[in-house]
């Protein structure tokens, strides 16, 4: 019965700017708010960059300069696979005596997929491995660079403008590159959309210096273009020898339409992210710096602080007939969670899947704390919690299984759908410890978080 | 009267390394330096096939001259040969029935060659492509891909002297080999 364990069959409810129904292992906690977050209601930034074949990692700077790829590796032109370097012996005469041949190393790049070989375009093999092969120029290139010159001095003035204004109105002794000191990080200078892009201004001059005027000659329009072969129409068409418009647009400088210009290009460089709670701009997901390392300095995910609702088995469902369902709660956390569930109330806003009426059992849930170490510990004493057999039906260390009842409301043929809030407390142990005025207190307080659960149970039973 | 052709006819040349664990049924003849790896199957149900010189068979590999699926094995069908040429590799877990395979192809890990096929030399059909068209592959073509994309390359994939070599000099230490026949002689 693995189909119940799939991660769309539980969802939370998270109350963002959005409203999004997501399963717990999708979500992420922020408990400095004590609130769900999803991936639309975080902020994502780039942390680093690093090369998916070679995993090198790569400074940001050096990265922008490079156009975010990857110095040693490319990519096959055909299939976009991670190109391979390849050697072959071939007889080469000696420098010394043109008329002796001694077998020589050459490398060529080969692609492993499609067997696509840089030979295929007219490459010729290097004498080394690594660092031979060039890119093609882009004809294009002195163009666009004058134009990107002439526009980030344009973005410059406009900056300096805007901040003259903005001293002018303010009239308090700021210092003079306001917006120079506070960069893109944060709230206010992130970019509005529609807004102008202030990331160019700051990559020109500095304020003191001289500016050139640079002007640009404007683009001219052609009265006539190049006319068609005459044998457009009459040539058989050869396919292998056409790119697909997959192959043609990842070259977005050449477009080559035959398949003998397809060059191969750098590898597309990679970037790991950080996420960040838009409300109280603390760090919810923050990996490593090294590029081989699949771990996090700072992972502050939902399954690791909420309880887990899974589905265990569902009997036969049947329209308007009461059947019992065995669900499982599973505890984080290393303290003991009371837990109560409450079903949805009539005219409940949060409640729109809804298609089933749900009893829930009335008592509080008492789990026991994760214990990592209770496996080996023989001489433990199992916890007696004093289980109601009506309600729960089995514990085991940090999980128990309880029962819900459902009464199908609706015949369609679409899925039953239940949705009950379940409250529970949490122990916040990232706030700071306040001397208590009463005396010896619990330093951590429990708040209690309420969540909004759907449940997916399946069809109707013919 | 039915024709059961399950004539046990198995030629092995000398210099070919076929290991007892394989399974070879019915009319066939290996040519000299071909490798057939433990649990390969070579099955020639309707009809003969002959298999060339330079093979390589790798393990769970299936070559088959089965009977086409809409006709039964009853009726009166003219048993046609399987010849497969030169140098060819027939990858892990690979099924082929195309009836004419020429030299240096490459059939990869669980590819499925069809039985109209004809590979002319050099192609390549890629791993878990599933050729099943009524033509002839044109030579030095690549099958690749999820979708069976195609392309030419322009020179033909090295014949695997090397590995066979290796094979060969390799294989008899871990396993018993299937004892050679000359065409035209019966096992004692």
């Amino acid at each position: 019965m693995a189909s119940l364990l799939q991660p769309d069959r539980v969802v939370y409810l998270v109350r963002g700017e959005k409203k999004l129904r997501a399963s717990l292992s999708q979500l992420y906690f922020c408990r400095y708010c004590s609130e769900l977050r999803s991936l639309e209601c975080v902020s994502h930034e780039v942390d680093s960059h690093y090369c998916p074949s070679c995993l090198e990692n790569m400074p940001s700077a050096e990265a922008k300069l490079k156009k975010n790829r990857c110095a040693n590796c490319f990519d096959c032109p055909c299939c976009m696979h991670t190109l391979s370097t390849r050697a072959t012996n071939i007889p080469a005469p000696l420098p010394d005596d043109p008329t002796k041949t001694a077998m020589k190393k050459a490398y060529y790049l080969a692609c492993g997929f499609c067997r696509w070989t840089s030979r295929d375009v007219g490459m010729a093999d290097k004498s080394v491995a690594s660092g031979g092969w060039q890119e093609p120029e882009n004809p294009h290139n002195q163009r666009i660079n004058k134009l990107i010159e002439y526009y980030q001095q344009l973005a410059h003035r406009e900056k300096q403008e805007r901040d003259r204004k903005k001293l002018a109105r303010r009239r308090q002794c700021m210092p003079l590159a306001f917006s120079e000191k506070y960069g893109l990080g944060t709230r206010l200078q992130r970019q509005r959309p529609g807004g102008p892009i202030s990331s160019l201004a700051g990559l020109s001059l500095k304020e003191g210096e001289d500016q050139k005027e640079i002007s640009i000659e404007p683009a001219q329009a052609l009265d006539e273009v190049e006319p068609l072969p005459e044998d457009c129409y009459t040539r058989t068409i050869s396919l292998p020898e056409v790119t697909t418009l997959r192959q043609r647009l990842l070259q977005p400088d050449f477009q080559p339409a035959g398949a003998s210009q397809l060059h191969p290009r750098h590898k597309h460089l990679l970037m790991k992210r950080s996420l960040r709670c838009r409300k109280c701009e603390h760090n919810l997901s923050k990996p490593e710096f090294n590029p081989t390392s699949i771990k996090f300095k700072i992972q502050l995910v939902a399954v690791s602080y909420i309880p887990e609702v899974r589905i265990m088995s569902i009997p036969n469902l049947r329209y308007m007939k009461e059947s019992q369902v065995l669900l499982t709660l599973t505890n984080p956390v290393e303290s003991i969670t009371h837990v109560t569930l409450a079903a949805c109330e009539e005219g409940d806003p949060d409640d729109i899947n809804g298609t089933a009426k749900v009893i829930v059992p009335t008592k509080e849930l008492v789990l026991a704390g994760k214990d990592a170490a209770a496996e080996y510990d023989e001489l433990a004493e199992p916890q007696d919690f004093q289980d109601d057999p009506d309600v729960v039906a089995f514990r085991k260390s940090n999980k128990i299984g309880f029962f819900i009842k459902v009464i199908p409301q609706k015949e369609e043929d679409a899925d039953v759908v239940v949705s009950f809030k379940i409250r529970h407390d949490f122990r916040n142990l990232a706030a700071p410890i306040r001397p208590s005025e009463e005396g010896a207190e619990t330093a951590t307080e429990g708040v209690w978080l309420t969540h909004h659960v759907e449940l997916r149970l399946g069809p109707l039973a013919s | 009267t039915s024709m059961v052709n399950t004539k046990h006819n198995v030629k092995i040349a000398a210099g070919a390394v076929v290991c007892v664990e394989s399974e070879i049924r019915g009319d066939v003849t290996i040519g000299p330096r071909t490798v057939v790896h433990p649990k390969a199957r070579i099955i020639a149900e309707a009809g003969p096939i002959v298999i060339g010189e330079g093979n390589l068979i790798e393990e769970q590999a299936l070559i088959i001259n089965g009977y086409p699926e809409n006709i039964t094995p009853d009726s009166e069908v003219e048993p046609k040969t399987m010849t497969i040429g030169m140098n060819n590799v027939f990858e892990v877990g690979c099924v082929s029935q195309a009836l004419k395979i020429g030299d240096n192809n490459v059939i990869e890990s669980k590819a499925d060659v069809g039985r109209n096929v004809i590979l002319t030399s050099g192609c390549i059909i890629g791993a878990f492509c599933q050729v099943n068209t009524c033509e002839v592959i044109p030579e030095n073509t690549v099958i690749y891909g999820s979708g069976c994309m195609r392309r030419v390359q322009t020179e033909r994939p090295q014949p695997q002297t090397l590995q066979l070599d290796f094979l060969m000099k390799i294989l008899p230490n871990y396993h018993h080999l299937k004892k050679t026949v000359k065409a035209g002689h019966h096992a004692s």
